[in-house]
């Protein structure tokens, strides 16, 4: 047990955050970070009901503070970080024409610049390890197109090519970063905006719209995330995988 | 037992894949117009079908005599392909039909010919093979190149068309890798060079690509259809 490797994953209070924590608890010691306190501590409960190993930290991914603090912790409580997903995300809608600004910020601050400071706090221990694995979130919307999501778009295509940026970077010291770009998945992000009745009918056309006739799991992006952060992927760096259903073929 | 079907299978990371495949307790229906490595190699699960993959008729067999043997065909990775280079205005006719009579159409030929068993299961899981040159390109390579691109637009409408009936499609496009096909035209040292340019530092193995393949080929990739995953180390970051 003392041999077990540390994953951060930050948006582990729910969603794919939480399917990726549950899985990667198979054989790591997984360090649940999310801005809902009750939803990390959540994962945590549930990994711990299934026999694995978790820790439940609060982070504001948008304050350089609040991150370093969380990594202090994790020094002090836990040590050296192998892994990690940044998965911590929102999705506000809204046509260019009227976004307002705090909407904007919002969702770049926490998608790009909460990716950028999580990446830069988790590196210096992989540089000291030699080997290191991140995965970035991203999306399918990083490529295409779709109405009434102009800053989820501009984040996630951001997070693409920070993605490529950090695995150049550090491609030689043996690290590795990869982004998913999931299609429409079955979580909490698809509520957001819509009222019941308006998910209803979201989940129901969303599936139809795809080509292999249904939304994704969550379990089903983490299966991905962890071949993406083992050795079976030791040759792959600044790609990005969409497990979208076919919704984008790229 | 589940079989798999794999086209050149008789050298590099088709014969790797097989092997992999075998390991993981699948049948493994192995075509190739050569033996090869299989020659010396026996495993009771493997059945090798001396084949052309430009020969519908003759993968339509092996196909149906595999059925009989199993329960299930899940899955199918076309690996069978050739590499030759000309500089561009040297490129002779007889080059450019042969790299798309195997490359593009064998592989077309071979889905044509293992699909209806799939269709009737209600799954599969196609795997096709690409190039990092598809998208990038390489001096010498235009046939190649363009047959490569090719498998891309291939795959993609493949997926597509056979999506709701539970086959998945998808491409792995290698970057250069430790095989026989890249020592056809070039020096073992200038072979190995080749990894100071990547930003991984080294090129590819086989199993690189096999784990590629493998995980396109599991339930791993439940949600993954008509992509193109690119496993060459950092070389090709569009």
């Amino acid at each position: 047990m003392g041999e077990k490797q540390n994953i951060l994953i930050t948006g582990a209070g729910s969603g794919i955050g939480r399917a990726s924590a549950l899985r990667m608890a198979n054989n790591m010691h997984v360090i649940a970070a999310d801005w809902n306190e009750d939803g990390a501590a959540e994962t945590v409960a549930l990994i711990e009901a299934d026999k694995g190993s978790a820790t439940a930290i609060q982070v504001d991914v948008r304050k350089r503070t609040s991150v370093a603090a969380m990594k202090t912790r994790i020094d002090s409580e836990i040590g050296p970080v192998q892994k990690a997903l940044f998965a911590a995300g929102v999705f506000i809608r809204g046509v260019v024409g009227n976004i307002p600004e705090k909407d904007w910020d919002r969702m770049i601050d926490i998608h790009v610049k909460g990716t950028f400071l999580g990446c830069q706090a988790v590196l210096p221990d992989m540089i000291d390890n030699g080997k290191g694995a991140i995965v970035n979130m991203s999306s399918d919307f990083a490529v295409m197109a779709v109405p009434g999501a102009a800053a989820y778009m501009a984040a996630k295509s951001a997070i693409y090519s920070l993605t490529k940026a950090i695995a150049l970077e550090f491609a030689p010291r043996g690290i590795r970063v990869n982004a998913l770009g999931p299609g429409p998945i079955d979580t909490p992000i698809l509520t957001s905006g819509r009222t019941p009745e308006e998910y209803e009918q979201a989940r129901v056309t969303l599936a139809d719209s795809l080509p292999l006739g249904r939304l994704g799991q969550p379990e089903e992006i983490a299966a991905v995330l962890d071949f993406l952060l083992s050795d079976r992927s030791s040759y792959m760096t600044g790609q990005i995988i969409h497990p979208n259903g076919g919704q984008l073929m790229w | 037992m589940e079989t798999m079907i794999v086209t050149g299978a008789g050298s590099g990371i088709g014969f790797r894949l097989a092997q992999k495949l075998l390991s993981e307790n699948y049948r493994v229906t192995a075509w190739d117009i050569d033996q090869g490595k299989l020659a010396g190699f026996s495993n009771k699960n493997l059945t090798f079908n001396k084949l052309d993959i430009r020969d519908p008729a003759a993968m339509t067999a092996a196909t149906e005599a595999a059925i009989v043997e199993s329960e299930a065909i899940t899955g199918l990775a076309t690996c069978a392909a050739i590499y030759r280079t000309a500089p561009f205005l040297d490129l002779s006719e007889g080059d450019w039909d042969d790299h798309f009579n195997i490359n593009l159409k064998g592989t077309m030929l071979a889905c044509q010919a293992v699909l209806p068993a799939m269709l009737k299961q209600g799954r599969g899981s196609i795997v096709m093979f690409s190039s990092l040159i598809a998208r990038r390109g390489a001096l010498n390579s235009a046939a190649y190149a363009a047959t490569k691109g090719g498998v891309l637009g291939l795959c993609r409408a493949l997926a597509l068309d056979h999506a709701r009936a539970g086959i998945r499609a998808n491409v792995v496009s290698p970057g250069i890798a430790d095989t026989e096909m890249p020592r056809r035209v070039m020096t073992e040292a200038d072979l190995f060079a080749k990894g100071d340019n990547i930003p991984m530092g080294r090129i590819g193995t086989p199993e690189d690509m096999v784990e590629a393949a493998y995980f396109l080929l599991s339930d791993d990739a439940s949600f993954i259809t008509g992509q193109d995953i690119r496993v060459n180390g950092g070389a090709g970051l569009f």
